[in-house]
């Protein structure tokens, strides 16, 4: 399992952020490239249809895979009452065919992406990661080198952390809790819940600018 | 990490595998000072796909219709069956070797890919749905130590089930981990081993089938994909004796 929650930032006030979260997170951020390339089962396959994302991590010396399947969210009156999604997550690292086994199991390509940004890991009540990324789509297959934005000018900011069912209730409150430190610059909320650009973030942005993110916000 | 050849027996024409065969070929190993260790396990699963065929997607009502429309035929004419075969690999395998307790491979022989993953890929398949297990077996036995060699015997028997329905061996050669430098020591270990089973005058033998591993994009160099790619071999050579003498009996 895992929370999350998610937002997106004008690209311009980026850096104000990484400085901010800097500050909060005490670690150095790693560098993000990861090209996500989303599978969904061919017409007659499975009792239902399922989708499976294959991840390449071109940020390594010898790029590195991982298989993720995302599946449904937590529901019920408890879950709506929340501010970050819950939902299971399972991921496997697996070796550099892992296009090719799925292709022959009868998977199809739906779409493909490339994240391009940073990312922090630490632990601050869960096991929290922020990653701040632009998302880029491919103009010709696999053709990572050649990738454009799909929303110039705007980046997407993402905060999840792994759960169980015995632990998601205080993972839910530290990933909350550290959402309201980004508040003035970004608003984060269930995915596929887009709350947009908050108006506070230029000012926001600036102050933080301007003092190296010495001033509580 | 070093290289090992994984052998199955091979029951004669008209012969079964049973416990008899297994208990020999342990008593075998230490007669030959084999040391016994401990115990070891590897699991084999084939999986079959989850079709949903052209029926899934009509609806309730419509096939209500069709049967109705069918019904009122003389002979109905038989529904067409879609052919999905051809679609799917119908030798999709997956193995945990006893070497990678974390890891899980999966092999499709048919196309030459074999896979290393995580062992929670598992779980990842079972959430998708799209594949499930036809037959399970599990391989679980004793591990011998004899000089640079270590030998593994163990029985092959279905998950849940203490049916025996096979045995298979590793004989694993401590030093060494290119597959060409060890093929001759390994060879003469072989008729060495063979030799001494041979005096038990079994109903069968231990057979090695050595695959053409650069056809799966293996080097030399011995890995744990190497082991799984043996495995899916042993497991498909298994399942076809159990089959042929199954067919016999029938």
């Amino acid at each position: 399992m895992e929370c999350v929650v998610q937002g997106i930032i004008e690209t311009q006030h980026v850096e104000a952020l990484e400085i901010l979260l800097q500050g909060l997170c005490g670690v150095l951020k790693e560098r993000l490239r990861i090209h996500e390339i989303c599978l969904k089962s061919g017409p007659n396959l499975g009792v239902v249809a399922s989708e499976v994302r294959l991840l390449c991590d071109l940020e390594q010396p010898e790029p590195t895979w991982t298989v993720r399947h995302i599946g449904g969210a937590m529901r019920g009156a408890g879950a709506e009452q929340i501010s970050v999604l819950v939902r299971t997550m399972v991921e496997s690292k697996v070796s550099k065919n892992v296009l090719r086994l799925f292709y022959a199991l009868g998977y199809k390509l739906d779409h493909e992406l490339l994240r391009v940004g940073f990312a922090f890991h630490f632990q601050r009540g869960a096991q929290i990661t922020v990653t701040v990324s632009s998302v880029n789509k491919m103009l010709k297959l696999h053709a990572t080198d050649e990738a454009v934005p799909v929303t110039p000018g705007i980046q997407m900011v993402e905060v999840t952390a792994p759960a169980s069912a015995e632990n998601y209730t205080e993972v839910v409150s530290a990933v909350s809790s550290f959402c309201e430190y980004l508040a003035p610059l970004l608003h984060l909320s269930k995915p596929g819940i887009s709350t947009g650009v908050v108006p506070t973030a230029a000012a926001a942005a600036a102050s933080l600018m301007s003092d190296g993110g010495g001033t509580t916000l | 990490m070093p290289l090992k050849w994984v052998l199955h027996w091979q029951p004669n024409a008209g012969s079964t595998v049973n416990s008899q065969i297994l208990s020999e070929v342990s008593q075998c190993v230490e007669s030959i000072n084999g040391l016994k260790q401990g115990r070891w396990k590897a699991t084999l699963t084939l999986y079959k796909p989850h079709t949903r065929g052209i029926y899934a997607s009509f609806s309730f009502h419509f096939i209500i219709f069709l049967i109705v429309k069918l019904h009122n035929y003389p002979t109905p004419p038989p529904l067409p069956e879609p052919s999905l075969a051809a679609e799917f690999p119908r030798d999709f395998q997956g193995v945990s070797v006893p070497e990678q307790p974390n890891k899980y491979y999966f092999i499709i022989r048919g196309q030459r890919i074999v896979l290393e993953a995580d062992s929670s890929i598992q779980t990842i398949m079972e959430k998708l749905q799209s594949y499930k297990t036809r037959i399970a077996l599990n391989i679980d036995g004793f591990q011998y130590q004899l000089g640079d060699f270590q030998l593994r015997v163990g029985k092959v028997s279905p998950t849940h089930s203490e049916n025996l329905r096979g045995i298979v061996m590793e004989v694993e050669y401590l030093p060494i981990s290119s597959m060409e430098k060890a093929r001759q020591i390994m060879g003469e270990f072989l008729e060495i081993w063979q030799e001494a089973v041979s005096k038990r005058s079994l109903p069968g033998q231990f057979m090695h089938i050595e695959p053409n591993f650069a056809e799966y994009g293996l080097a030399d160099h011995y890995t744990s994909q190497h082991t799984a790619v043996q495995y899916a071999i042993v497991m498909a050579q298994v399942i076809a004796t159990v089959q042929a003498v199954q067919s016999v009996r029938n």
